[in-house]
């Protein structure tokens, strides 16, 4: 399943991921192409390794007022440490479509384990909502073999993440673990022959600029499939 | 410029000093309170600018400190230089209770948190685990020469348990120390092993 994807968060995204400065519902989106992506898995954690180093240098100023932290440090030290590595989410979750069933990212497994209400859209698309914070939409969406979505607009910018299956619009052919960056500039009308499950969120379009700008420039494409061929 | 010389000087008296590492190791091992209290001191004002830039709020900002380093105290056990430097285990576990705090502060929904966002205690990355076994030939020869370098007291116990083969209870009655000793000075010297090998890259 790894290194399929042809689309990936930009460079600038995926350092925003790092430092924890986007939504979460965008942070869920690309915690879970991260997990399909060794490249992306590869950048964000050389991203992290910079922004700690950039973070060591930050607070030197700031040495003469530091408050007594003495009592905090007292009732810290009282509490019982963890022994034990951090349980994890052990048995996959599954989403079965009527195709396949697939096993979700770890972290779309934990947003659908509350349990998804799927509703019928027009042009045999199935949409589940999920709500993870107050600044995105965000959606489990299925499609039918040989669904076509209605011509849509949206306010703002428009991420999809495949999980299964394939999709297409006027600007490409998308399958598994690939990202796809749409604003509301692009007219698409995504269609699916052998049927598609995605999760997508919707963001303001401000948090998006940057990152959609980076996306298309043809360098850091390239630069992505460079990293991707010479990986394994 | 004084204050250059002050800061050089007062360093080269403190030759002892432990790396980050060496302290949050002793945390984990020997819930070494002393190493905390360094560690503390070492990170509470970067994690509280870090705060500020983050939330733009002293008050959420002083919560993380005690929450990032509540949680550097808890989970020191889980963490190994496999984990990276120890600036950058801090810097991520900091950055999710943050992430957390303000999605308290904004009530969104808490049916996810910034620890299923960034998993931190799983497997590692598929990538990182065939580099291991492909420089696995290279360590072996290099870590021999590494070995002799060791302090004697960790030479010692990673020479009873690598080279002897003994559980950590056999090893830490033959060197007639205590177990939680024994078991520190292993992680330091394998630690240290690890560094010189190049782990950290």
């Amino acid at each position: 399943m790894t290194d399929q994807s042809n689309f990936h968060p930009s460079t600038k995204l995926l350092e925003e991921y790092a430092l924890g400065t986007l939504s979460t519902g965008m942070s869920v989106a690309i915690s879970a192409h991260v997990e399909l992506c060794d490249d992306c898995k590869q950048h964000v954690s050389v991203a992290e390794q910079h922004a700690a180093t950039a973070w060591a240098g930050s607070a030197s100023t700031k040495s003469n007022g530091a408050p007594d932290y003495s009592d905090v440090i007292a009732s810290i030290v009282s509490q019982v440490q963890d022994g034990s590595v951090a349980p994890q989410i052990s048995v996959p979750e599954e989403l079965h479509t009527p195709e396949h069933s697939v096993v979700l990212p770890r972290v779309l497994a934990k947003v659908a384990a509350e349990g998804l209400v799927w509703k019928k859209l027009a042009g045999g698309i199935n949409q589940a909502r999920v709500e993870l914070d107050n600044e995105t939409q965000c959606e489990f969406i299925y499609m039918k073999p040989g669904s076509k979505t209605p011509v849509h607009t949206h306010m703002g910018s428009e991420v999809t993440l495949v999980l299964d299956g394939s999709f297409s619009d006027e600007m490409g052919e998308y399958g598994p673990a690939d990202f796809v960056l749409r604003d509301k500039k692009d007219h698409h009308q995504p269609c699916s022959d052998e049927g598609c499950l995605c999760f997508a969120v919707l963001d303001s379009p401000l948090t998006f600029t940057k990152g959609l700008a980076r996306l298309f420039n043809p360098l850091i494409r390239y630069k992505f499939r460079r990293a991707t061929s010479a990986g394994i | 410029m004084v204050d250059e010389v002050k800061k050089r000087t007062s360093r080269a008296g403190h030759e002892e000093a432990r790396s980050d590492e060496a302290l949050l190791i002793a945390v984990g091992n020997t819930q070494d309170r002393v190493a905390f209290e360094q560690l503390f001191s070492r990170f509470s004002s970067r994690i509280y600018a870090l705060g500020m830039k983050l939330t733009r709020n002293e008050q959420l900002s002083h919560d993380l400190v005690q929450e990032a380093m509540l949680t550097v105290w808890k989970k020191a056990p889980l963490y190994d230089l496999d984990r990276g430097t120890a600036q950058s285990w801090i810097f991520t576990l900091t950055r999710n209770r943050c992430f957390d705090i303000l999605r308290k502060q904004k009530r969104q929904p808490n049916c996810i948190s910034a620890d299923d966002i960034w998993p931190q205690d799983g497997e590692p990355a598929g990538s990182l685990v065939n580099e291991e076994t492909a420089t696995q030939e290279i360590e072996v020869s290099q870590i021999e020469s590494f070995y002799n370098e060791l302090p004697d007291a960790q030479k010692a116990v990673v020479e009873q348990i690598f080279i002897f083969d003994r559980t950590h209870e056999e090893a830490a009655r033959v060197l007639d120390i205590p177990l939680g000793t024994l078991k520190s000075r292993l992680r330091l010297g394998v630690a240290k092993l690890k560094q010189h090998v190049g782990v950290d890259e």
